[in-house]
């Protein structure tokens, strides 16, 4: 039972780690509480048994990093889009397209 | 999970959930507006912002005539552009004074995906002269040119995005509804509008009064439920987009205004 806690303690970690520096910050917060959660019944269970609580204590390490960065990355990475020339110049050229499609067109009013 | 196709369903989602109106003498667009909207999907059940949108006026001059063109832009934010990259152009060519649509062009690059849609409206013969090019998978393109008979009050979705800010719905009860019909994809589809109300919302233009409203789809599954799709409109004179909540069948997402420029009012 400890072990089948402490694998999905680590997979939970380790992609809410991946997942928060991907731009998932918001969804990467699902695994870390779970990670924190299942590290912390590990923790105590390890304790009881009286055994090396090494292992646990880096799924910690890991978790809390996650955290740090999905916070930080929530807090401070701004939504940009950027206007690349590419985008620039489709526009420029969709009016002029239309205006020679347009030329022909009298509006009624 | 969130892929480029489900983008273009919720693209056409905020448009349809902003779009449904009727011709009348323009009294609410400028010619130099600039509408900047944050676009939010559900993704596990975190709202998490996707896309900016836009919707942008200008004045546009050929040899005979001056019209107004109404350009709406769908980006997704920089960060998603390696996972899956929106950019997509829909726009208008309208008369200022009656926002009646005479050219329709609508531009769709969803990472691989890539579709070109053109109505020209030949007023006088009640056709629509429609162009569709869509890139296949080898890299060439296929081009379709039709016909289509032009009903009365059919437009696009933008200009009926724009047309719908028009309606005087000061004068509509709670309750009131109308059908409009909406040329997409070579078809036309009928769209109701009911008003729900009014309801005051934070937004990040202050606190706004706002006419509440709900559309819905009568012959296509795109609009999902009764009063899942929402839209809020302020109650003054702009009537300005500010929020909208959509459900498609591939999940549910919503619009927040993030600026407002340019306004006639």
């Amino acid at each position: 039972m400890r072990l089948l806690l402490t694998i999905i303690a680590l997979i939970s970690a380790t992609l809410g780690l991946a997942l928060s520096i991907l731009p998932f910050q918001k969804i990467a917060l699902i695994p870390i509480v779970l990670a924190f959660v299942l590290g912390f019944i590990v923790f105590k269970m390890t304790q009881k048994e009286g055994k090396n609580t090494k292992f646990v204590k880096v799924i910690f390490l890991v978790t809390i990093v996650a955290l740090s960065l999905s916070i930080y990355r929530s807090i401070f990475d701004e939504n940009i889009v950027e206007n690349d020339v590419e985008t620039i110049n489709r526009d420029a050229q969709s009016e002029e397209d239309a205006v020679e499609e347009l030329e022909s067109i009298e509006i009624e009013d | 999970m969130f892929t480029p196709s489900n983008m273009k369903h919720l693209i056409i989602a905020f448009f349809l959930v902003v779009s449904t109106g009727i011709a009348a003498q323009n009294q609410t667009i400028s010619s130099n507006e600039k509408l900047v909207f944050t676009a939010s999907y559900n993704m596990s059940g975190i709202l998490t912002d996707l896309a900016q949108v836009t919707m942008e006026t200008s004045e546009v001059k050929t040899s005979k005539s001056t019209l107004l063109r109404l350009k709406c832009k769908a980006r997704t934010f920089t960060k998603w552009d390696n996972f899956f990259k929106i950019n997509d152009l829909y726009e208008s060519y309208v008369s200022p004074k009656t926002l009646k649509p005479y050219l329709h062009k609508r531009e769709i690059s969803e990472g691989g995906y890539y579709k070109f849609m053109q109505y020209n409206y030949l007023y006088k013969t009640n056709t629509v002269k429609s162009l569709m090019r869509k890139r296949r998978g080898d890299g060439t393109f296929w081009v379709v040119n039709k016909e289509l008979a032009l009903t009365q009050n059919t437009k696009d979705l933008v200009s009926t995005l724009y047309q719908i800010r028009n309606l005087d719905i000061h004068k509509a009860a709670k309750g009131d509804s109308d059908t409009y019909t909406i040329l997409l994809d070579n078809k036309e589809s009928k769209i109701t509008l009911t008003l729900l109300g009014k309801e005051t919302i934070s937004t990040n233009l202050g606190k706004k009064e706002c006419y509440k409203l709900s559309i819905s789809m009568n012959n296509s599954d795109l609009l999902k439920g009764q009063n899942n799709n929402l839209l809020w409109l302020t109650a003054d004179q702009n009537k300005i987009p500010v929020y909208a909540k959509f459900k498609v069948p591939v999940g549910s997402g919503e619009l927040r205004i993030k600026s407002a420029t340019g306004l006639k009012h």
